[in-house]
Order: C-alpha cells, then structure tokens, then sequence
C-alpha cells in the first residue's frame, strides 16, 4: 500500500521529506513540540502521556480526599456542606479509580509491554492514541462538573431560563461512586419533555456520560493490547516467557473487556431513564432498583482486580531484580492470576449481602469470596518465597513493593471478613469498609504503582530519582497511610457510618478521626514529595546507564531513553528472564538480521485519532445540557457523533503510512560483548 | 508497526490482528448484549402480563407481536449473511465486481430489516407501547434499537466499503481481510438477533399459558 512509495530510510524522523496521506493531507510526521505529543502514535510517548495525567488526577483525588478529612476532623464541623461533602467523596472515589489509578496502569502497559515481549509497537497504534484522547477528554468532561458547580455558586447560571427547571443543582455529580438506583434514577411519571422527577441533579448526568467515555477509552485499550501481546512476542517468546507484568496486563485486558459491557448497558439504561423518561429502575413504574446493584457490582468487582492485578504484576518483576533471584514459583503465579481474573466475575453479590438475596446465593456468594483468597495468598507465598534467602536491595521500589506486600495482606485480611456474610451485614456502609478497601487500593495499588513509577523512571527518562528523597516519601506515604486507614477499623466496627457530612460529639470517635486526619494529611505531603520528586527527576535528574537496577527482563537489554523504534534489531528469546540469562546464564540474546541500513517500519503520526475522541468532549457536554432543558443541547450531541464518525471516516481512508527508520547495526546491550550478540 | 505493516509481518499466532481484535471486540459485543438480554428476561419474568396502553387498557404482549412480519425480517436478515459470506468469498478470489454485487445485496437486506423494524416501532408506539409507560417498552425499545443501531452501523459500514471498492484501492490481501472483518461483524449481529428473536419474540408463544405465564393462550393473528 502507502509505504511502498516511501523514500529511502531516514536516521530521523526530521530528515523526511513531507508526505501526503491518501486523502492528499499532509502527515504530521515531522511534527516537533506539542504537535508531535498530539498527534504522536508511539507506544512511549502515549504511556508518558497517560501518566502525567494520571498523576494530576492523583492530585485533583487527593486534594478532593483532604478536604473530606478536613471536614471530618472534629465533630459537628460546619466546614463543608452535606451537599457538598457528597460531592467530594463521589469524585474522589471516581476520580481515583477511572482517572488516577487505570490510566497510571494504562501508561505503564503502554510503556512497558511492547518492551517486554520484544515488539517495536502495539498492534494498531492510531487506536492506542485514540484511546489515550478519549481518556483525556472523559476525564476533562467528567471534572468540568466542577466547573459548572462553581459557576453555580458564583450565580452566574441564576438568570437563565433553564435553570428554573432543575429541581436539584448539585452540577458536580453526588450519587457515590458506585451511583445506586433510584439515587442516581428517576421517580414518578415522564413530563411532556420525556424528564421524570430525579433525585439527584445534572452531576449524575455529567458522571453517567463520563464514565461511559472512559469506558470506550477502556475497550479500545484493551482490545488493542490483548492483540499486542498475543500475536506480536518476538520470536521464542513464549506464553510461559512473558514477563509476569504482561501477563497481568493481558488478565487485566481481559477484565476490562468482559466486565465493562455490564456498566456500560446499566449507563445506557439509567441515561435512558434520565434522559427519555424509561423506567429500567424507576420504582413507581415497577422499575427494579436492585438490578442496577448486579450490573454495576458484575462490572465493578472485576474492577477491583483490574485496579490490583497490574500493581501485582509491578510487584512481581521488582522482587526477583532487588533479590537476585527468579520469581519463586512463576506459572502458580500466573495461574493464580488468571484465576483471581476468573473468580472475580463470580464473586459480585458479595457487594449486596444486605440487600436479602436469600441463604442459597449468599452462601454461594460467600464461599467463592472466600475461595478467591486462595490464589491471592499463593501469590503472596510466592513473593515471600522470592526474597527467601534472596540477596535484598533495600531500593526506593523495592521498600514500595514490601509495604505493597504488607499493606496489602491487611486488606485481603479485612477482606475475608467481608466474606462472611453475617459480620459484613455488620461492616455493611461503616468506615470498616473504607478501611478494608483503602488498604487493598492504597496500601496495594498506590504503593504498587508508586514501586513501578520508581522503578522504570530511569529507564522512561533515562535519569534517576535522588534516593533520599524517595525514601522519605516512601516512609511518608507508609506511615501516613496507616495512621489515616488503621484507624478507620476502629471507628467502623464502633458504628461510625460512612459517606455522613459529620458526626456528633460523644461517640468515642473525635479522638480516631483526628488521627486519621493528621495521618491522611501526612500521606498528602509523602505522595505530593514523590510526585515532585519524579517530575523533577523527568527534566533534571541524574543521568544513568540502561540498565542501573541490573533488571531481567527485555526492556533492560534497551538504551535509556529508548529510542522510537524500540529494538534496532529483533531479539529472539531462549528463556524467562531473558536479559538476566543472557548476563549471568548460557542463554546469550539473539537478533535478527532485521534493521540496520534498511530500516525499521515506524507507523506514521496522525492527527484523525485526537479529531475522532474530540467527539466526545461535545457528546460529553451535549448529554448533560440536555438533561438541563438548555435549548438546541441535543445539537450539541449530533455534532459529536458527526465528529466522531468523521475522524473514524478520514482515519480509515488516510491509510496507515509508515516510513523506514535506520537503525545501528550493533546494538549490544550492557554488562556483554558484542561479538555474541549476532548470529 | 503500523496496520499496513502488520499485513506483511507474521504474528505469533499467525490470525491476523485485525481479524483478532474483531473477535475480542465480539467477545465483548456479547457481554453486552447479554446484559441487554438478561434486563429484558428478569422484567419479563417479573411482569408477564404485558403492560396498560395509554386508555388504561391491560394489554398482552401476544397481541402486539406481529410474529409473521418479524419472522420475516429475521428470515432476511440470515439471508444477506448468506450473502455476506459470498460477498467475503469474492474478495478472496479478487472478483471485485461479484464482491460488489453480494454487498449490493447485504446493504439492501440490512435496510429491508431496518424498515420492518421502524414499521414495528412505529406499529407498537400507536398501539400504547412506549418506552415511558412501561418497563417492558424501555426493555424492548432499549434491546431491539440496540440491535437496529448495530445492524445500521454495519450497513453504513458497507456502504462505505461499496464506494470504496470504486475508488481501485481495494484489492489483494489487505482488501480480503477488511470485508472478512466486516463480514465477522455483520455474521455477529445477525446471530445476535436469531437469539433475540428466540428470547424476546418465539418464547412468547410456548406453553398453554405463555412461557411467563401471563395466563394467555399464545395467539397467532
């Protein structure tokens, strides 16, 4: 196609001369600055992107976690109102799972994967880029709530006509970030413009669209990297080769594609109720509210393990590199992945215990919940048997790693409690269960995918964070995050609700929540220092060698930074841990005769994927002013979808492109001669 | 590597990615409307009688159902994935002006089951179905308009790919493995709908009383 008139191989991407598209447009190939980060399609670039935003979601989370811990303080504070306090702990729990820790995940699946099995890309990158854009703009769509709630409580919307209609202004969405029916749904008889009375304001509408974009985002990701790691392995790169990083990636694909239809259809469902008047949950019109429960739980559960299963996957490629020694037990780790990916689907009702399911399905439900600790302590057996008798490198990643270990064998401890159908009807809606869960998301993913962020950043940048400040936040983080969740045990098992504005002085509980509040704000400052931390080390860090943490897998064997077209010639693969065997075993890396002056085939850049998501920043807008009764919104919608279709349209008749990039002919990788790397 | 590319270079598994990530995107096409279905099953079962019109009338789903005319469209709909897979076959072979035929014909199947059900939609919304006054129509309307939204993208799709074919830039291999994907879809959302008219429609005439039990003998008009 395309790529056969393309000139000679070029040294960079700067030499080439302007190519046009099938459709007669010039490519951005060339671009430099931010119209290359914009229209980019490499693997790196699109991983680096989604981290910096999920990191600034972190921070948008925490500071929204703060402000509850502020208002929680001390007893009857009339800080923050009740409905504002809503509001803050569904966006912080929102904004924490869809925009901090999936897309952080994402970035590292997006650096790292291609990598690790040895490929120059992923299968399909305009949609890798595609899916990063719609990311961006579910998210901005998702947040700009908060910028219509505060241009509420500035009266600017107070003049308008439409505004008479809301019945509730809460613009920020305030339903909790599971959103039950009928909070989240509608009431009563449809009006003549299809609205039946609501509870909950045009934030709904906001966080009901939102999640749906992020989702799409979700789905293209996955679909994309499932292809990648099943049909692009290099050569004698095995299932049972890969990376166990990849091979949680692959599991958490997986999840994602099989769970998120589930909340996808109940997100359909309540906009058509709250949008043309339908009744799916509607109780006047027989509408069941329960059901929003199992789908949203038959999507969320699997949600948990596609938030864990990657921090896991982290875990499991630093312990063997700062102990010397391989995984202990690789395909039970494996297995049990794949088998947590499997129960996970199996295990949602445990979410609805006191909504009276009946003994059969809670006793059904309660031992599976029980079972799926199985895999998950053979996993943990597996890592205590990799530091056994390891050599420990007590590194920035690998105390990370150990507090991951740590913190979360606390959680899947308050987990199994859980599993009890009788204490959870106790647990139920206390702060027993924030504690439970904050232990497995913070204590496990946070400190999981901050082990990560340490660990490769002198690999994605090619400099290394200043140590001492990564230990201080280290122990911050740690210690802050025990005194602000330990605490919550207590305070759950003593009766204190969760998502309540305040409570009343004289129930033992001041003395807890001002702990919890100091530790919380200590846990602010450790993650805010490793943040800076690491966007410092970005721009100014010290400069490293490849391969400083004397790694084992392929993405070690690269020069940092690593260069667009990843491998300048294909390895081929003789063992798990491929780049240790060739440093300390028999198994020396092998290539390709591939590259060189010949080139390697790099995808060409496009702008068609950042025009397609665009789409949904007007569909985004465009459902939620409908929703308000604003005139002509629905416009807003059709041009969206327009959009959309448009940048699929010119995206598919553009044709994929390529040009040829020169490699170096030799390439060895460190700590070897290169005299056996060819063959 | 880029899509093109990705043609030339053997994958591990030797399926083509495009072909994979069509199946995996149907993997998940089937959780989704299997949620679909499920909503539409448990209110069924919950609510068996139907729903009350507009004039307060009670009203039997038996007697809204045209099953003639939607066995009709179902019978079409099988037909033009018959001819979606000679549309496929001709690709293969590099028989440009069969492939276009054969999609000639899948377009024109896909909108003559499109119109029966805007005809049926139309029909059930005077006779007081509507998605507003009942779970069963928000369960129906919901379900089966996903559906005809799956069928129409997918006749858009090939139309697309109709006047494309005009432009000389789709031959060879990469050609015969787009309209192989597009067919993959087009045989998916037919399947979809024979378990659609099962469910939704067929299982309404079992039993002496209805399969839900509405406590009405199955009627056919």
């Amino acid at each position: 196609m395309s790529h056969d008139s393309h000139h000679a191989p070029v040294a960079s991407k700067l030499e080439l001369a302007p190519e046009r598209s099938d459709l007669g447009l010039y490519r951005p190939d060339r671009a430099t600055g931010w119209v290359d980060w914009l229209t980019t399609v490499d693997h790196k670039k699109i991983g680096i992107l989604y981290g910096a935003f999920a990191m600034f979601y972190f921070l948008v989370g925490g500071v929204e976690a703060l402000a509850i811990r502020t208002q929680l303080a001390r007893p009857d504070n009339t800080l923050i109102t009740a409905r504002m306090y809503n509001q803050l702990f569904t966006m912080h729990g929102t904004t924490m799972i869809f925009l901090g820790v999936m897309p952080l995940s994402a970035g590292f699946f997006n650096f790292l994967v291609p990598l690790q099995i040895g490929a120059r890309d992923v299968a399909f990158p305009r949609l890798n880029a595609f899916s990063l854009w719609t990311f961006v703009f579910g998210a901005f769509v998702l947040n700009a709530s908060w910028l219509f709630e505060f241009g509420h409580l500035a009266g600017w919307f107070n003049q308008f006509e439409w505004h008479k209609n809301l019945i509730y202004t809460d613009f920020a969405p305030a339903n909790g970030w599971f959103s039950y029916a009928p909070l989240s749904g509608t009431i009563g008889q449809a009006d003549q413009a299809l609205h039946s009375p609501r509870f909950t304001g045009v934030g709904t509408d906001f966080w009901i669209i939102g999640i749906q974009i992020l989702g799409i985002a979700s789905l293209a990701a996955s679909f994309n990297f499932i292809c990648t790691i099943v049909n692009m392995r290099a050569k004698g790169m095995t299932m049972m080769r890969l990376p166990v990083f990849t091979w949680m990636t692959l599991v958490t694909a997986i999840l994602i594609i099989l769970a998120f239809p589930a909340i996808t259809v109940a997100l359909i469902e309540l906009m058509f109720d709250r949008q043309f008047g339908a009744n799916f949950f509607n109780p006047s019109a027989g509408g069941q509210p329960i059901l929003w429960q199992h789908l949203f739980w038959i999507f969320g559960h699997p949600e948990v393990y596609i938030l864990v299963l990657p921090a896991m996957g982290i875990v499991s490629e630093i312990l063997p590199t700062f102990t010397g020694r391989p995984l202990f037990g690789y395909p039970i780790i494996v297995f049990s992945g794949c088998v947590i990916g499997f129960l996970g689907f199996a295990v949602w009702s445990h979410h609805m215990f006191t909504t009276g399911l009946g003994p059969v399905p809670t006793a059904a439900f309660s031992l599976l919940t029980m079972a799926i600790a199985v895999p998950t302590g053979v996993k943990i057996f597996n890592w205590m048997g990799t530091i056994w008798g390891g050599r420990v490198r007590f590194t920035p990643p690998m105390v990370l790693s150990l507090g991951f270990i740590w913190m979360f064998m606390c959680g899947g401890f308050s987990g199994v409690m859980h599993s009890s159908a009788p204490a959870d009807a106790q647990q139920q809606d206390t702060y027993f269960v924030i504690a439970h869960f904050h232990y497995v998301l913070l204590g496990g993913v946070l400190l999981g995918l901050m082990a990560g962020l340490y660990f490769w950043f002198p690999k994605i940048f090619g400099r290394m964070p200043n140590e001492k400040v990564a230990y201080l936040a280290s122990g911050l983080v740690i210690i802050g995050f025990n005194l602000a969740f330990g605490p919550m045990h207590y305070l759950g098992l003593a009766g204190m609700p969760r998502r309540t504005h305040t409570y009343h002085a004289g129930n033992g509980w001041e003395t807890w929540n001002l702990v919890a509040t100091v530790g919380a704000y200590i846990l602010g400052i450790g993650v805010a220092t490793a943040f800076i931390n690491l966007v410092w080390t970005a721009f100014k860090g010290r400069k490293v060698e490849s391969d400083p943490w004397d790694g084992r897998t392929l993405e070690w064997s690269l020069p940092s930074p690593v260069p667009e077209y990843n491998f300048a010639q294909s390895p081929v693969i003789g063992a798990r841990d491929a780049f240790s065997e060739h440093k300390y075993g028999d198994l020396r890396l092998i290539y390709e005769k591939d590259g060189g002056p010949s080139g390697v085939h790099m995808p060409s850049q496009s702008w068609m994927p950042l025009l397609a998501s665009a789409g949904f920043l007007f569909i985004g807008f465009g459902m939620p002013m409908m929703s308000m009764g604003i005139p002509y919104a629905g416009w807003l919608v059709i041009t969206g979808l327009v959009v959309l279709i448009a940048g699929i349209w010119l995206w598919a008749l553009e044709g994929p492109g390529g040009y040829m990039l020169t490699t170096p002919t030799n390439t060895a990788p460190a700590n070897q001669p290169s005299a056996s790397l060819s063959r | 590597m880029s899509e093109a590319a990705a043609h030339d270079a053997p994958t591990s598994t030797g399926i083509e990615h495009k072909k994979l990530i069509m199946w995996l995107f149907l993997a998940s096409d089937c959780m989704f409307f299997g949620t679909l279905i499920s909503t539409h099953l448990l209110y069924r079962k919950l609510y068996p009688t139907g729903f009350t019109d507009a004039e307060g009338h009670q009203r039997f789903i038996q007697n809204l159902f045209n099953i003639e005319l939607t066995s009709f469209s179902t019978f079409i709909l099988l037909m033009s994935s018959f001819l979606m897979a000679l549309a496929v076959s001709a690709m293969h072979k590099g028989q440009i002006k069969s492939f276009r035929r054969n999609v000639l014909g899948v377009i024109f199947f896909g909108l003559i089951f499109l119109g029966c059900q805007v005809f049926e939609f139309t029909h059930f919304y005077h006779q007081g179905l509507t998605i507003q006054n009942s779970v069963l129509g928000s369960t129906f309307y919901v379900l089966t308009g996903t559906h005809g939204t799956h069928v129409a993208i997918g006749v858009l799709w090939l139309i697309l790919l109709y006047f494309y074919s005009f432009s000389g830039k789709l031959q060879g291999h990469v050609a015969a493995l787009d309209v192989e994907v597009a067919g993959l879809y087009w045989h998916f959302v037919d399947i979809v709908w024979i378990i659609i008219f099962t469910a939704v429609y067929l299982v309404e005439y079992l039993g002496p009383n209805g399969f839900w039990g509405s406590g009405l003998p199955p009627v056919i008009k």
